[in-house]
């Protein structure tokens, strides 16, 4: 089309130069690298891992499933037979917390992911369009904001839906629920973010450009916010989990046959004295699996941080001056 | 770089600062108020350790000033901050920087802290972001006083802060005492921020790009302001800066730094007349010049500055060098005295082959200038590319929170009429507020509603209502932004960038594979660079891939806001260069929009300078550029600083009193008589006339053409402006010429 063939050599000695001197190193290393220093979130990762791992092959290692009842051994406390101990309708406590971990880390996931995605869409879409879009999904937000989430909860898996509990397990259905209550905060803060992100010369770019609106939210801004994201991933699975025990204890949540962490510490409240191994084992581990999360958070945030203070690996190769303050 | 040329008294009131010091016994003048030595600065990065000032050594004598000038990441601010001991605690630094015989390095903050905005004072760049919000100016410049002198009275501290801003020229300072940093404009924050600097009467002040976040105008002013507060403090100034023009007519001393290193040393007039380093030689030349006619292509560095986090094994400048050796890559050069006056060094293995004779464009084998199809052509023969007739976008001022009252109108754009011609390159000039970018963004949007019409390429923004006919202009109109970093999705690779507007055009995957290939090699990019993402760029070439996606549907105009100003010198030069080349070679029309003149002058055929949403004065860039007429053209074209040390000093400049005007309270009559230096100097009886009416926009009358013109016999000039006095006399306290070292009243 033009005879401008010649390639600049400014480019040719610049691309020399990117080569020769590695300074490119891909964003996911940076990140992946800087997680890695941080050995809080490591350890975090590790438990969290663990505890998955667990949930899926503990119930191999014993011969006891959560719904065979031990007529010899009720209420008893661990021993070789039970690892764990029984309840007190004699059901092996080990098997019962390797199903409650299961069932509390699918909500905690399914519930952190999806909400964020909603709230991702959500936020976008109404900081795209501003004007009278951004004023009725706002007003929808705020509705559901203020909606008492504890009744609704407490109805649709008591009372009310009937119909939805033949159909549905009770875990998914308070998925459902905690779902529907669960993306508010976060799509308020993306919209937030996202109508900063709306002022930044490459979304006039491409509207300029003529792009349709769908695409910009979808390929410009839903990425960009993606850091984020991420962060608040671990932050709804980690509200997913305590809310789930929370309703759970009160009795509003999963119910029997399933099991969840916080079924199995809802009943062991009343006999902590007489049968403390019933309410302690599944305590810690929700602990466990809420607090390898928040370590997680601590290191992920650090990761993601550009203005992180995180310095590079080489100050430990070097031997270090005092520096003057 | 022991001697200066510090002025001589003109007038016996004013004593010239060295000499009141001298007088009051404090410093003998061979004596240096700061000494750097040997300066080191290592950084810890994720790819190593990174040496970003790498031996730094100067002497500062009272009363005078360094320029410190580099691109950025040659280590210039690092090196200030490595002063002011302000680096973080992560950075290992190592040397000598002693303040009055003191050691400074190796002080804990505490110890700093007694020197800190007391002997050393320090302004930054960004004066939006050095002011605390919710804090009055006053407390905050009470505040300095306070830290460093506890037993002051509250009353002296006051008058004492009054004082201050009157130095720095800020009207009726008792009451702004009380004013927010918000109340403020940016020029006047600024000025707010030297006022604290002064405030202790420091014996050092470093400015870090005092003046880059400002307007021309602006710019001028607070660079007057620093001069007075040198004058008035007698402090020793290190004038940090990329803008050579900036330092030409203040420093004394000149320092150029590269990869952490300084490079070349001097006298200014050294430095900029006799240069023997090939690195300061492509800098001087990267430059465009306001006042030069002539057109020639500027001299682009090839190349970016090397990495840092490998110790140089010869001249770090080797690998952009086009005079490069064998023997250049043998060893880092020494700082040597070069050129034989004295105090001027350069780090050199040749710098006794350049003299003053050595011709840049030939040694940078600057490309010679493009000449386009339609240059030959007559502007009135060809076709129209792009008209607005009277467009206005008003915005309404409302008050109140339930009811809301209409308090009044800004007239961001106010009847703009204008047409850009095949193969033209049309600029819009003006400071920040005057219009330009609602003018920009009133083209791109291109809605029926508008009020005044746009034409692009023959559709009329009335016609244009369906979805096609817009795309259709969408295609023939395309935009290149000011901030290449913001204007490329982070997360996508090039080629995704430039893939976007050809997927919207319908192409398919094999044709937009085809033409993105075409785009880098027209913009001088490598195509195999496509699958890298904008960060692993840098600035010039981020710019490139901008341009590249503007030339993807092969637009007919162009839209430039600030194409430039984000870039470094020595970047911006290939910009500019590149542009040039594809509006002659693809026969493109731009409209640029700059603050930056002098890139205006290089690139564009027409002007149109805009004061308050009008434009008052348009036409040919050579006539409107050496003859100008309304005031306001003459003033921005007088704040331009000229990389010429002496024609800098000796320049007569228009100093613009105060800011630009809200919108809100604009005059009656001529917008620009609130500032204008020919009104303040009219009889009251002719300044009634400004007042009340409003000067139409109109040629250049036949005999001041003729005038202008050696020849005389051609038609009416294509020249327009809109004031009824243009050969008024100039106002004398809007007139500053530093030689005389006259103070400026403040």
């Amino acid at each position: 089309m033009t005879n401008l063939n010649a390639v600049d050599p400014a480019a040719v000695a610049q691309d020399a130069h990117l080569e020769s001197a590695d300074v490119i190193i891909g964003k996911s290393t940076i990140i992946f690298r800087r997680f890695m220093r941080n050995r809080t979130a490591v350890a975090g990762l590790l438990i969290f891992l663990g505890l998955t791992l667990f949930s899926f092959v503990g119930g191999y290692l014993t011969p006891w499933d959560k719904e065979t009842i031990d007529p010899f051994n009720i209420a008893m406390p661990p021993s070789a037979e039970h690892y764990l101990g029984t309840s007190q309708a004699g059901i092996d406590l080990f098997a019962m917390t390797v199903e409650g971990t299961r069932i509390s880390i699918l909500i905690g996931l399914i519930v952190g992911l999806v909400s964020v995605l909603i709230a991702a869409v959500y936020g976008c879409t109404m900081a795209y369009f501003g004007g009278k879009v951004d004023k009725v999904m706002l007003f929808v937000l705020e509705a559901l904001i203020m909606m008492p989430a504890l009744l609704v909860v407490a109805v649709a898996t008591s009372g009310g839906g009937d119909g939805l509990k033949k159909n549905l397990p009770s875990w998914l259905l308070l998925i459902i629920v905690l779902l529907v209550f669960s993306w508010m905060g976060t799509a308020r803060l993306i919209r937030s973010l996202s109508m900063s992100l709306m002022q930044r010369d490459f979304v006039k770019a491409a509207q300029y450009m003529g792009v349709p609106p769908r695409r910009i939210v979808w390929r410009h801004l839903v990425p960009n916010i993606g850091s984020l994201l991420v962060l608040d991933i671990t932050r709804g699975v980690t509200g997913a989990i305590l809310a789930e025990v929370a309703f759970s204890f009160i009795g509003i949540g999963i119910k029997v046959p399933d099991v969840s962490l916080g079924v199995l510490i809802g009943g062991a409240t009343s006999q902590v004295q007489t049968f403390p191994w019933m309410f302690w084992v599944p305590l810690t581990v929700m602990f466990l699996l809420t607090g390898s999360l928040a370590m997680m958070n601590d290191g992920l945030r650090d990761a993601f941080d550009p203005s992180s203070s995180s310095a590079g690996k080489a100050k430990k190769k070097n031997s270090v001056k005092e520096p003057a303050k | 770089m022991s001697s200066g040329t510090y002025l001589e008294p003109a007038d016996p009131t004013s004593h010239s600062a060295a000499e009141r010091l001298q007088v009051a016994g404090l410093y003998s003048p061979s004596d240096a108020v700061l000494s750097v030595r040997d300066l080191n600065v290592r950084f810890n990065s994720e790819n190593g350790v990174v040496h970003a000032v790498r031996g730094v050594d100067f002497d500062l004598m009272p009363g005078k000033t360094l320029g410190i000038v580099g691109e950025s990441g040659s280590g210039k601010s690092v090196t200030s901050l490595a002063i002011m001991g302000l680096l973080p605690p992560t950075a290992e630094i190592a040397g000598s920087v002693r303040l009055l015989g003191k050691e400074l390095l190796g002080l804990n903050d505490k110890a700093m802290c007694a020197y800190r905005g007391n002997d050393i004072a320090m302004v930054f760049q960004d004066p939006l972001s050095s002011l605390t919000p919710v804090f009055t100016v006053g407390a905050q410049i009470t505040e300095a006083l306070t830290i460093h002198n506890p037993t002051m009275s509250k009353q002296a501290k006051e008058a004492r802060a009054v004082e201050l801003l009157a130095m720095v020229g800020i009207p009726s300072p008792k009451d702004r005492l009380k004013a927010f940093p918000h109340e403020f404009s940016g020029g006047m924050r600024q000025r707010v921020m030297i006022a604290i600097a002064i405030a202790n009467n420091p014996r050092v002040l470093i400015a870090d790009e005092p003046t880059t976040a400002l307007d021309v105008t602006i710019q001028a002013q607070v660079l007057e302001v620093l001069h007075t507060a040198q004058e008035e403090t007698g402090a020793a100034v290190v004038m940090i800066t990329h803008d050579l023009g900036v330092v030409a007519g203040i420093a004394d001393d000149i320092m150029v730094m590269y990869a952490g290193r300084p490079v070349e040393t001097g006298q200014v007039d050294d430095i900029y007349y006799d240069p023997r380093m090939p690195y300061t030689m492509g800098l001087l030349g990267a430059v465009p010049r306001v006042d030069v006619a002539e057109k020639t292509s500027l001299v682009p560095i090839e190349g970016i500055p090397p990495n840092l986090i490998y110790t140089p094994t010869g001249c770090s400048f080797a690998p952009r060098c086009p005079l490069v050796t064998d023997a250049c890559r043998d060893g880092e050069p020494e700082l040597l005295p070069a050129g034989g006056q004295p105090g001027h060094k350069a780090a050199c293995i040749k710098s006794d082959a350049l003299g003053s004779d050595a011709d840049v464009l030939e040694i940078f084998s600057a490309p010679p200038v493009p000449v386009s199809r339609f240059d030959a052509i007559p502007r009135g023969e060809r076709a129209t590319v792009l008209e607005l007739r009277d467009v206005r976008k008003h915005f309404p001022l409302t008050k109140g929170a339930l009811l809301k009252r209409r308090i009044g109108t800004v007239k961001a754009v106010d009847g703009l009429s204008f047409d850009i011609r095949e193969g033209e390159c049309f600029s819009i000039v003006g400071e920040s507020g005057s219009g330009k970018t609602t003018t920009l963004l009133e083209i791109m949007e291109f809605h029926k509603d508008q009020d005044g019409e746009v034409v692009i390429g023959g559709l009329s923004n009335k016609e244009a209502t369906t979805g096609k006919a817009r795309s259709a202009m969408r295609r023939e109109l395309q935009m290149v932004f000011q901030d290449p970093t913001g204007a490329l999705d982070p997360r996508f690779t090039v080629y995704e960038v430039l893939a976007e507007p050809l997927q919207n055009a319908g192409l398919d995957k094999q044709a937009i594979r085809k033409r993105i290939m075409e785009l880098m090699k027209l913009v001088g990019l490598q195509p195999d660079h496509v699958n890298r993402f904008p960060n692993q760029f840098s600035g010039g070439q981020r710019q490139r891939v901008g341009i590249a996606r503007a030339l993807a549907v092969n637009p007919k105009l162009v839209v430039l806001d600030e194409p430039v100003s984000a870039l470094d010198v020595s970047v911006q030069a290939g910009v500019i260069n590149l542009l040039d080349q594809l509006r002659a070679e693809l026969g493109l029309s731009y409209l640029m929009v700059a603050h930056d003149l002098s890139v205006v002058r290089h690139i564009s055929n027409r002007v149109a300078v805009m004061y308050l949403g009008k434009i008052v004065e348009i036409g040919e860039v050579d006539r409107v550029f050496d003859n100008p007429r309304h005031p306001y053209t003459r003033a921005l074209l007088s704040a331009i600083p000229v990389p010429d040390p002496q024609l800098e000093r000796t320049r007569e400049r228009i100093i613009l009193q105060g800011d630009l005007p809200s919108p809100l309270d604009a005059p009656k009559g001529c917008n620009f008589a609130t500032r204008c230096p020919v009104f303040a100097a009219l009889p009251a009886a002719k300044q009634e006339k400004c007042l009340t009416l409003e000067p139409p926009l109109e040629s250049v009358p036949a005999s001041a053409a003729a005038q202008t013109l050696e020849s005389g016999r051609v038609p009416p000039a294509d020249q327009q402006f809109a004031c009824f006095f243009p050969d008024g006399e100039l106002a004398e306290d809007m007139l500053v010429v530093h030689e005389t070292a006259e103070p400026h009243a403040p």
